[in-house]
């Protein structure tokens, strides 16, 4: 019992990450439609700017945060730029592929900058965890699901308080009535994608310095998370995004102890290729009416 | 022709299959993130019957090609309904499964004394029939060249067929497709069914090029290749997936000139490309022009 | 009653899609303070003329000017910034998003808070079954008041000109009658209207001037009256004899 609830526990804490992971995808791909295969490269970009930073000066935590946020905004707006304002009105596959073109770009690039397997990262924190009872609770993780908590409450402010909120909503429902109420698509496209880069960013830099190393395979891993969590969730609902990563999580956490790691992953890519092949309600209600053209 | 030149050429001819696999399912209106699984299991087949059991090479090939389309098949049963990136991700969510199964695989028989066999994240050395058969570099290089030849002639002989603009029909609109008759779950299998064997067939051979595979040569990044492959070349035609191929690895690679930035030049490069031609070099209209003029001239 | 002053030119607008032309050279003319209605039968090229104006597609040629203003061919976003609406047809609300959501979604471009209170409140009073629903999700809502809805958001831009593609589609007669009493209220308190309708009996009762366009051209254009009414209605609903 207590095992279930220490994995309970553990899984709720990765899945708070990947439910940021998920959210950056769903943002991009439910207002623009558009799967952007970058993101979680664009994020390692980031990371790896605060790698190269830790290694040559002694700077802060909190400056690390920034070039990481800085890092992944800016590999982001570069794919936005690239892959995405050209197709805008055109072919959703195109965008996708250009975005897998510019996932390579990073890949080689990061490794050009720092050739080596794996960089130490700075810890975030480098005490012991807490005890409550006879649960542990690692304070990265309390961290992180701080921030993430932050994060969430943030976007529903920014979308149901705000003008660009309103603009974000309106092309995720219904982006023809959006253009005819006067909403510019460009725009907000832009806007949308900062703020997912800037998610990526914050994300990127929790979970390197909770598990105190950058690898090459950052990037990837991310991605494949994402895009998990996301489809677990229910491909293009924001709430979705953050169940689904949630969901990984625990049944990570749960499926890591009774069969190892290997198994761990396994038993996470079928579950999600059964629910896909199951086609329950919320997958195909959001997928039919908002699917890509 | 030097070394590296022929290891350039039979690259070139190895991931053409996997490209042209991804291009058969693309034209039957199924984007695949999960290729490089059944290139994986058209590795991993022939290389246990070669090396383990020592099957000759041309029979390991056809059962390769066999397995790799039961794998596809079976992966194309339960997801017949779903579409576009759905799809996609349920292709993905598949190939990740197998890949983790070659990670667990874990199989080896003692041949002349020595433990042969897949050594699960280990990889699986000494798939050395090639070699020790007495062929040669440039004469297995002849035999995929072969293959491949024969593959393209067989794609071109079905585009011009009533099959071809059944698949295209399908690709296009599947329930106008199924409105006019065809039977479009059957057509999906069957399509997943070749393209699983060609996957393989090129995975077979990749397997006695290298000697050596590991699971993680089979990750996703090689499945967005051949995917990339297929649309920067262009969906009109066979060529166009060789053509994607032939861009990367042939003008970058083989040129050396950008080695070490290879893959910043291709990202860019195709990241470029697609914004002035969306649908790819060799695209459905560039072929029907071309089409058009040599029937002219002719 | 009106200006004389023309607040919509289109000339000789050619839109097509892909290679089928479903505008062939549409030259039309709506004179600020009218009510011009454009009638025609299914796939006579309504919609598509209405798209065109919104800016949703792209003319091949000609031109269409708003106040003199030429806007062929921009975006729909700068279009509702010189004072277009478009109430489109099949209504087009958002229907995950609340009453009260979709009418300041209406109002996005504009940057006085106290003005689209304001008028958010005159919908209100305006349409008083939007505001019994005012938290609603529009999805829930029924036939008659999306477009009531539609109408509204479209109203929040506080447009010059306002378009309506087919209001009474799918709506029960005296939710329709409805529909036109409130389009006759808004012209006489100064929105010029130009309303495409199936229905040409209901609009030539309300309409200053009428065209008809069949297969992508105008083939009649006049006051209620000059053509005899049931020949307008007939060659509304199926068109002139074919050639």
């Amino acid at each position: 019992m207590l095992d279930l609830l220490q994995n309970s526990l553990d899984g709720l804490m990765t899945g708070a990450s990947y439910a940021l992971l998920a959210l950056g995808f769903t943002l991009v791909f439910g207002v623009l439609r558009r799967m952007n295969l970058s993101y979680g490269p664009a994020i390692m970009v980031g990371c790896y700017a605060a790698t190269w930073l830790s290694l040559n000066v002694a700077v802060g935590l909190f400056v690390l945060a920034l070039v990481t946020l800085a890092g992944a905004i800016l590999a982001g707006a570069y794919v936005e730029r690239l892959c995405f304002a050209p197709h805008r009105t055109g072919s959703a596959v195109a965008a996708m592929v250009a975005s897998f073109a510019l996932w390579m770009q990073f890949e080689e690039a990061v490794t050009l900058a720092l050739p080596k397997h794996l960089y130490a990262f700075p810890a975030l924190y480098t005490g012991p965890p807490i005890a409550i009872g006879s649960l542990t609770l690692r304070v990265e993780a309390l961290v992180t699901l701080a921030v993430a908590i932050a994060i969430c409450a943030g976007l529903w402010a920014l979308l149901y308080r705000t003008r660009f909120g309103i603009a974000v909503r309106a092309l995720i429902d219904n982006p023809t009535a959006a253009q005819l109420a006067g909403i510019g698509a460009g725009r907000v496209f832009v806007g949308v994608f900062a703020i997912a880069s800037a998610i990526g960013g914050a994300t990127g830099f929790l979970i390197a310095a909770t598990n105190e190393q950058v690898t090459p395979m950052l990037g990837m891993w991310a991605t494949l998370k994402g895009l998990l969590a996301m489809m677990l969730g229910g491909l293009g609902s924001l709430p979705g995004a953050v169940l689904g990563g949630l969901a990984l999580g625990l049944v990570e956490a749960h499926a890591q102890w009774f069969f190892g790691p290997q198994l761990r992953d396994l038993i996470a890519y079928l579950l999600l290729f059964v629910l896909l092949a199951l086609q329950p309600g919320w997958i195909t209600r959001w997928t039919t009416t908002r699917s890509a053209s | 022709m030097d070394d590296y030149a022929l290891g350039v050429l039979t690259n070139i001819a190895l991931f053409s299959f996997i490209a042209l696999s991804a291009y058969l399912l693309l034209i039957a209106g199924e984007m695949s993130f999960g290729q490089q699984a059944l290139f994986g299991v058209g590795a991993y087949a022939a290389g246990m019957l070669t090396a383990m059991f020592d099957w000759p090479l041309p029979l390991a090939l056809v059962a390769a090609m066999l397995a790799g389309a039961a794998a596809q098949w079976l992966i194309a049963l339960p997801t017949l309904r779903l579409r576009g990136l759905v799809f996609a991700m349920a292709t993905l969510a598949a190939a990740e499964m197998l890949r983790i199964g070659f990670e667990l695989l874990q199989w080896q028989r003692t041949v002349e004394g020595e433990p042969v066999g897949p050594d699960g994240t280990q990889g699986f050395r000494g798939i050395r029939w090639v070699f020790e058969s007495g062929v040669e570099p440039a004469m297995f290089l002849a035999l995929i060249a072969l293959l491949l030849a024969a593959t393209v002639v067989l794609f071109v002989w079905v585009e011009r067929s009533k099959l071809g603009a059944t698949l295209r029909a399908v690709g296009a609109d599947d329930e106008l497709a199924a409105s006019l008759g065809i039977d479009v779950l059957r057509v999906k299998l069957g399509v997943a069914a070749a393209a699983g064997a060609l996957a393989a067939l090129g995975g077979a051979l990749y397997a006695h090029h290298n000697t050596y595979i590991e699971p993680r040569n089979f990750d996703i990044m090689l499945g967005v290749h051949s995917l990339a492959y297929a649309l920067i070349g262009g969906l009109g035609t066979a060529f166009g997936p060789i053509l994607g191929v032939l861009l990367d690895i042939g003008l970058l690679e083989g040129s050396r000139v950008f080695s070490g930035y290879r893959m910043i030049v291709f990202g860019g490069l195709v990241a470029l490309l697609l914004i002035v031609r969306p649908r790819g070099l060799l695209d459905e209209r560039v072929v029907h022009a071309l089409r058009r003029r040599t029937l002219k001239s002719s | 009653m009106t200006s004389g002053r023309l607040l919509l030119e289109v000339r000789d607008v050619v839109t097509a899609y892909g290679k089928i032309e479903a505008l062939k050279g549409v030259t039309l003319a709506v004179e600020q303070g009218s009510i011009t209605c454009l009638l025609g039968p299914n796939g006579a090229g309504k919609t598509t003329l209405m798209y065109s104006a919104a800016g949703i597609l792209k003319p091949r040629s000609g031109a269409i000017r708003l106040a003199g203003e030429e806007i062929a061919g921009r975006s729909p976003h700068e279009i509702v910034a010189r004072g277009l609406a478009l109430v489109p047809e099949n209504r087009l609300v958002f229907p995950a998003m609340t009453v009260l959501d979709n009418l300041r979604a209406g109002a996005y471009q504009r940057n006085d808070r106290a003005g689209v209170d304001a008028d958010i409140d005159r919908m209100f009073a305006r349409f008083p079954r939007l505001k019994e629903r005012v938290e609603q999700n529009a999805g829930t809502l029924s036939g008659g008041e999306q477009q009531m809805l539609a109408v509204a958001r479209a109203l929040m831009s506080r447009p010059k000109l306002l378009l309506m593609d087919e209001p009474s589609l799918g709506l029960a007669p005296l939710v329709v009658e409805e529909i036109f009493r409130i389009a006759g209220e808004l012209n006489r308190d100064g929105t010029t209207i130009l309303l495409v309708e199936q229905n040409a009996h209901l609009a030539l009762k309300v309409a200053h001037h009428f065209y008809l366009i069949e297969q992508g051209r105008i083939t009649f254009s006049g006051n209620p009256g000059s053509l005899a009414e049931d020949e307008v209605i007939r060659r509304a609903y199926l068109g002139a004899e074919q050639k």
